[in-house]
């Protein structure tokens, strides 16, 4: 073990590394969707009629092609979240999100899948919870590049209240 | 399986934040130096060398290759692995694979990781698809909270459930003199300690640490030739689980996770019926407190929901009828690398009856092992005493 007494040398480095992903076939249409026509695609199985999203080629427990496409509701339910404290970096712009912050997984009505997501709410107990209805709000036409980013957020459906029930 | 495997020996360095005092070969010849005088042998005697780690959290890629001094795999065969926190139990697992298939008779598996040399949370979001939900990752800290709060609003648990599983690690890792965090805590610690995602605590998630662990399969000729306690491995499983899904956050699901369906596998080779009674120790993956206990459910200790009695009744305590972790688990060390295979080690030494101040005071004929990594998926071993067990 390292003792106070003696001098250990060690180095720092950081590594800059840029990379391009395809977004593919399924990805790509679903992306344009977006990005041109303000619309949230999936695709539903032929044989479980899971319905996944974001769409892929192939259903991973039927291992059958994927090839109906459905378009799905902008509202929907959140699945679990977390009111995060720490200033996580944003590894897609390496900013980080400023703390505290609302995130979440929001199951859109009809998808089996859910998307994890920022929620527009108070980092407040009583102000998100399991279960609450929400909706995707979106960046103006004009500023959307087709990417995920061009959903803004989940926020609650208007005119709620936290039902109270036996979590906290 | 085609042969029978043995654990014959093993080793593991004393586990810590910071280790500038070895480079990565020497932090990993401690473990084999260990290992080998463990099991008696020399690394002349050692026909295959697997070597696993999550090379991306300190940027040096190829470790088999950079590292083959220390895990003596010089002109030896060899495979280098890879499987994000499994990675340990993977070793062992391609170990064991390599011995029943009549290959090799003598395996050196070694998993290891030096986390202070990179950034594991920076890193951790290339495990996160670049094209969905990358934004939001950076640490698994978030997933566990989401784990958390699914846990908490569906079963009616509280905090002060996962704060009871964050006192038995830490207070159970006090006996084992390799741990990382020896804290000497209690439950209003833990439910004080600072809000990093709520629910998760500071004191709810596992530390970053530095250590290495190294073990020695053998078949079950040289097993029974060479070594006096030898463990034997009965059953491995490994699944995987589908991406983009809520799954194992989301606590109410019905569909066969991957956790599910590596331990049905797993006992219904094994005959398991009641998997409480049928093992005696439980050496689980536990990153986060809120795992420990859905572990505690998807294994079958418990029905679904039931998993934070277990903890509030004591029943997984190191003095209990189930004990989970007596090694202080994952939560107490997390040299990720090294993590899963401490599992299978820890467990085996359970058997051995070498396990020391930690020791379970039962006999302990049969051990269960999970591994937990990835974006979800598992490797599980199971461990006996004898060939009759």
């Amino acid at each position: 073990m390292a003792t106070k007494d003696k001098e250990w040398i060690s180095i720092p480095m950081t590594v800059d590394v840029p990379y391009r992903f395809a977004a593919g076939g399924y990805m790509t249409k679903c992306l344009t969707e977006l990005r041109d026509n303000g619309k949230i695609f999936a695709v539903e199985c032929p044989k479980c009629k899971r319905v996944q999203l974001p769409p892929r080629v192939v259903c991973a427990e039927c291992h059958v092609k994927n090839e109906k496409w459905v378009e799905l509701p902008h509202e929907g339910t959140l699945m679990n979240f977390t009111i995060m404290y720490l200033p996580l970096t944003d590894p897609t712009t390496g900013k980080p999100h400023e703390p505290p912050f609302v995130y979440g997984s929001v199951r859109l009505d009809g998808a089996t899948s859910v998307l994890d997501h920022m929620v527009e709410v108070e980092p407040d107990m009583d102000k998100v919870w399991v279960g609450m209805r929400c909706r995707l709000v979106l960046r103006p036409k004009e500023e959307r590049i087709g990417d995920l980013s061009d959903i803004r957020y989940i926020e609650p459906l208007p005119g709620q209240k936290k039902p109270q029930t036996k979590s906290r | 399986m085609k042969r029978n495997v043995a654990i014959i020996g093993g080793g593991q360095t004393y586990h810590a934040a910071r280790r500038h005092d070895v480079d990565q070969a020497e932090m990993v010849n401690e473990a084999v130096r260990a290992a080998l005088k463990d099991a008696r042998m020399t690394i002349d005697e050692i026909d295959l060398v697997i070597l696993g780690n999550m090379e991306f959290f300190e940027g040096v890629h190829l470790t088999d290759c950079w590292l083959v001094h220390g895990s003596g795999a010089y002109g030896k065969q060899g495979v280098k692995i890879t499987t994000g926190g499994t990675v340990g139990a993977t070793a062992v697992c391609a170990g064991a694979h390599h011995v029943a298939s009549g290959l090799f008779d003598k395996v050196l598996c070694i998993g290891f990781e030096k986390q202070e040399e990179g950034d594991t949370g920076a890193i951790l979001s290339g495990v996160a698809n670049p094209l969905w939900g990358r934004s939001m990752a950076g640490a698994a800290v978030g997933y566990f909270a989401m784990m958390g709060s699914s846990y908490i609003a569906n079963w009616g648990a509280t905090e002060e459930h996962s704060a009871m599983v964050a006192v038995k690690a830490r207070q159970n890792a006090r006996k084992n003199k390799y741990a990382h965090l020896k804290l000497d805590i209690t439950i209003e610690d833990a439910l004080n300690s600072r809000m990093l995602a709520w629910p998760i605590r500071m004191l709810d998630m596992c530390p970053a640490s530095n250590g290495a662990c190294a073990m020695i399969l053998a078949d079950e000729k040289t097993a029974k030739a060479r070594s006096k306690k030898p463990v034997w491995i009965r059953a491995m499983e490994t699944a995987h689980n589908e991406q983009f899904e809520l799954d194992w956050r989301d606590v109410k699901t019905e569909r066969l996770i991957f956790s599910k369906a590596a331990a049905g596998r797993l006992y219904r080779k094994l005959g398991v019926d009641d998997p409480a009674k049928y093992f005696d120790v439980f050496e689980i993956y536990e990153p986060a407190t809120w795992a420990e206990l859905i572990w505690y459910e998807d294994l079958g200790l418990c029905g679904p929901g039931e998993g934070f009695r277990l903890i509030e009744q004591g029943k997984t305590n190191i003095d209990g009828p189930i004990p989970v972790n007596p090694s202080g688990g994952v939560l107490s060390t997390n040299c990720i690398g090294a993590s899963a295979m401490l599992r299978v080690w820890e467990a085996a030494l359970q058997i051995r009856g070498d396990a020391g101040e930690h020791q379970v005071p039962k006999d302990v004929r049969r051990a269960m092992t999970t591994a937990y990594g990835g974006t979800n998926w598992t490797v599980m071993t199971a461990l006996s005493k004898t060939l009759e067990d």
